[in-house]
């Protein structure tokens, strides 16, 4: 009996030390032969996106490169990213300049933020009876989320729908009560259509509303929106659509009314960018853009090495070969998952930002870059 | 007689009382674990035991898809963890139990039962911090030493009680043979109280397999299996709690059915834990 105990003991102890020798990963084993994992992880919102094209990156590469990434929220994301536990993060906002200073004072190189999908939020709401495309313009959705729109029949809501014949029925707000990029996106939108919103709610990732009942995550408010006549919310438009609900048209900047699409969104997005791609365009200037969409961001380290996920030159070469692919030919499975694709303008950015990639120094994202055939690419 | 009547009726009321009262606790347990059948059992199919997670859009288009690399990881999670409790945990309450005059002891006491009582979520955090940090990853070994750290103090707990029961006089029988003293504990005291000993065992187990806190940011989860075993040791590890979790508030309502799954599988695996520990001490008292 006693015997059995300390052979158990030891036994534990013994497995446990061994294990633990094992873990040393030898850092220059050919990638040719050896299976890689990638790990990444952050915004809720592209996850559908990301995960499928890992799938599918997973297939291509015949099993040799597996992407694990875990949707656990935007600031979930790029904290993980800044502790260096994952080795890209994902998020619907960009890193502040306070960040991009830290990471830049720690790695000695920047922190890039890679557009590869968009985020678009529409109205939507549950009117009985009305299958119509409603239009509302940036400010009739400040009105009616300040509280002060309160019936459907509104003359504000008439005048911009002359052929509906909108009911009295009386309008119930419905918003995340979770942080999320989708709230952050859409008050922030309504932030640039409105001086006063900016001033008493302001936008973030959740804010204090003035009015409505709260619904958590996306699903949340979904199912408030789709069981209450006469409510309103948003949702990204993929979610919309998937789910069936009326959502509404918005008059852009320049005046023009935009259906929400893939296309309207991606044309959003098609402005002078800024070279580190950190802009929110709600509320763009583009002539037929849809005024409600942001990017979503790959937060990658220009210094790869400095990364304490990464541990070797091959795993970071992988994982540029993966940015790669889901900013090239991973597009193409944007639309049928409901994700509008990113526009030329930030594709030529993000090459420029993959360009500086390091490893010790070495330039491995030109490596990666000069074996892409661009000329086959899929446009 | 009259009184003898009394008192019959009184009995019968006061089992009354008794039954009603076993029947409520028993009741939430049996809504519970039947509403998870009657929600789970319908995704309960060959590819749930056999594919892996991927995306979710696998699911919606009826593709493929299952939670094989979460049951694999649970296991061996869970067990990594009890392998690291399991000496710790026995030789604390080893240390409380048989030398009651140590200076450390009423400290240790006092830190066991803090430890217990401790917010699992903050476990999981030293956890990050211990192994994740310096590893530059999560882990399925993070989330081991995580949901060990949940198991210590339960196992430490319920050794001391299990080892106190044992009357002194064995001891001294032990002691008058002229056996060291830690020998006397291993060889004669032990025995007596592995009964005891295997059911805190249990019930820390149990109780560490069910946590979902823990594991969010030490084995933080994955989509597929690793591709070496080692990798359920060194990578990141999907495990049934976490991945329950992130089920449950997905927006798809087919992921919500696998959740239920998950569920099940969880309830059985522990079930099947007690079922085996149950056995197995039962045989060895026999011999």
């Amino acid at each position: 009996m006693v015997r059995n105990f300390l052979y158990i003991l030891i036994f534990t102890c013994l497995s446990i030390s061994l294990l633990t020798s094992c873990g040393e990963i030898d850092p220059d084993r050919t990638p040719a032969d050896q299976r890689v994992g990638i790990l990444g992880a952050g915004a809720t919102f592209p996850a559908p996106l990301i995960t499928a094209m890992a799938d599918d990156y997973r297939d291509l590469t015949k099993r040799r490169v597996t992407v694990n990434y875990q949707s656990i929220g935007s600031g979930g994301g790029i904290r993980q990213f800044i502790e260096q536990t994952v080795m890209f993060g994902m998020s619907e906002a960009f890193l502040s300049d306070q960040v991009m200073e830290d990471i830049e004072r720690q790695t000695g190189g920047k922190a890039f933020n890679i557009p590869v999908t968009l985020a678009d939020v529409v109205p939507t709401y549950n009117l009985p009876g009305i299958r119509q495309n409603l239009v509302f313009s940036g400010e009739l959705l400040v009105e009616i989320f300040m509280g002060r729109v309160t019936r459907w029949n509104d003359p504000k809501i008439a005048e911009l729908n002359p052929d509906v014949r909108l009911p009295d029925t009386a309008i119930t707000v419905v918003h995340r009560s979770d942080g999320s990029g989708t709230t952050n996106i859409w008050t922030s939108y309504l932030s640039r259509v409105s001086d006063e919103w900016r001033g008493r709610v302001g936008f973030a990732t959740s804010v204090n509303w003035p009015t409505g009942i709260g619904g958590n995550g996306n699903e949340g408010v979904a199912g408030a929106v789709i069981n209450t006549p006469g409510a309103i919310g948003y949702n990204s438009l993929s979610y919309a659509v998937l789910n069936n609900m009326s959502y509404g048209s918005v008059i852009n900047q320049a005046g023009n009314i935009i259906k929400p699409s893939f296309e309207a969104t991606t044309e959003a997005a098609n402005i002078e960018l800024p070279d580190d791609t950190r802009i929110l365009f709600t509320n763009t200037p583009a002539e037929h853009g849809y005024p409600i969409a942001g990017f979503a961001w790959m937060l990658v380290y220009e210094n790869l090495d400095h990364n304490n996920a990464i541990s070797s030159r091959s795993e970071a070469k992988e994982l540029i070969r993966f940015l790669v692919w889901c900013i090239t030919e991973g597009q193409v499975l944007s639309h049928p998952l409901g994700f509008a694709r990113i526009p030329d303008t930030a594709l030529e950015k993000n090459l420029v930002m993959i360009r500086q990639l390091k490893w010790e120094g070495e330039l491995i994202g030109e490596e990666v870059l000069d074996e892409v055939d661009f000329e086959k690419l899929p446009s | 007689m009259k009184s003898m009547r009394r008192r019959e009726i009184h009995n019968k009321m006061m089992e009354g009382v008794l039954v009603v009262a076993t029947v409520l606790v028993l009741l939430p347990l049996l809504i519970i674990v039947g509403h998870v059948l009657v929600e789970g059992v319908g995704a309960l199919n060959s590819d749930f035991f056999t594919q892996e997670l991927g995306s979710p859009s696998r699911a919606l288009l009826d593709r493929p898809t299952g939670l094989v690399h979460t049951i694999i990881g649970t296991v061996v999670v869970d067990l990594l963890a009890l392998a690291i409790a399991v000496p710790i945990g026995i030789g604390a309450g080893m240390m409380l139990s048989e030398y009651p005059e140590h200076l450390l002891n009423p400290t240790l006491r006092i830190m066991n039962d803090t430890l217990n009582g401790m917010p699992a979520i903050l476990k999981g955090l030293f956890a990050f911090v211990l192994i994740v940090k310096p590893m530059g990853t999560f882990s399925g070994l993070a989330g081991a030493v995580a949901l060990s750290f949940v198991m210590i103090p339960i196992i430490a707990r319920a050794t001391e009680s299990a080892l106190m029961a044992i009357p002194w006089t064995i001891r001294e029988a032990g002691l008058a043979l002229g056996i060291p003293r830690w020998r006397v504990v291993i060889s004669t005291v032990m025995p007596a109280a592995k009964i005891g000993m295997v059911t805190g065992l249990l019930l820390a187990f149990a109780r560490a397999a069910g946590e979902a806190a823990p594991l969010l940011f030490t084995s933080f989860g994955n989509n597929y299996l690793p591709d070496h075993w080692l990798g359920f040791i060194f990578n990141p590890v999907d495990t049934l709690p976490q991945r329950l979790y992130s089920l449950a508030i997905s927006p798809y309502s087919e992921w919500h059915s696998m959740g239920w799954a998950a569920a099940i599988v969880l309830l059985a695996f522990v079930v099947l834990i007690f079922i085996i520990a149950r056995v197995a001490t039962r045989d060895r008292m026999k011999l």
